[in-house]
């Protein structure tokens, strides 16, 4: 096992605790981001706090951006008064998301190559979804953050 | 609350995101209120019933769960007759 998949299998397993936490059947993309904003020392974890992005504020993003497109149908989940999400019973599986964003990851260098920048950028480059949507909500342009992320892997190799 | 023609968003990104965070919702919301008919005293084969989804399909979801929140099941014997 390289380094690189031991860092992978470790991201992978903290995203899933997020789903369980999360209530969610799936991992989904945006756990994959809330794993490596929670990830100490990582260059990801480092590109993602320069933005103001820590695993926190990624969480608050998430929560805001599940109110807000609820909003859109005139749902509000605050009327519904629901206890916090129950941890899912069974083991979350990789969902379409999370999958997508893996591929991307791994699209973008060999596989000797990849770093913990490749997942993050894997994660950025969703046009459409719940991560771009709660990264806007959180004034974070999207755009700049997938340069600076490029910028820091040109200057590692 | 009717999604009528009049109150879909007109951003089919907004519809589309309404509809994963609905989807979420209702899952939350199959959670509390299973919960909640269990430690009532409901049995499986009843909230199935309810929920119109099969008696396997509500056991697999939430029976570990719920075990694990310490809620008291019914057991296939103590149905009343």
């Amino acid at each position: 096992m390289s380094a690189f998949d031991k860092y992978l299998h470790a991201v992978i397993v903290r995203a899933m605790d997020e789903a369980q936490d999360d209530g969610s059947a799936t991992i989904d993309a945006h756990h994959l981001l809330l794993s490596l904003a929670a990830d100490q020392g990582s260059t990801a974890q480092q590109v993602l706090t320069s933005a103001g992005l820590d695993r926190a504020t990624v969480r608050e993003a998430l929560d805001r951006e599940f109110e807000h497109s609820l909003s859109m149908v005139g749902v509000s989940p605050a009327a519904y008064g629901l206890p916090g999400p129950s941890h899912a019973s069974q083991q979350p599986k990789m969902g379409a998301s999370a999958r997508l964003a893996l591929e991307r990851s791994f699209a973008c260098a060999r596989k000797k190559d990849l770093r913990s920048a490749h997942l993050l950028l894997g994660i950025l480059q969703a046009q459409f979804g719940t991560v771009p949507r709660a990264l806007a909500l959180a004034g974070i342009d999207q755009a700049e953050l997938e340069d600076h992320v490029r910028q820091t892997l040109t200057s590692q190799e | 609350m009717s999604v009528g023609e009049n109150s879909l968003p007109p951003e089919p990104a907004d519809a589309l995101a309404a509809v994963v965070a609905l989807r979420r919702l209702a899952d939350q919301l199959e959670d509390a209120a299973v919960e909640q008919a269990m430690r009532a005293g409901w049995s499986w084969p009843q909230v199935s019933e309810a929920l119109g989804v099969t008696r396997q399909a509500v056991h697999k979801k939430h029976a570990k769960r719920l075990i694990a929140a310490g809620v008291k099941l019914r057991r296939r014997g103590d149905e009343r007759v």
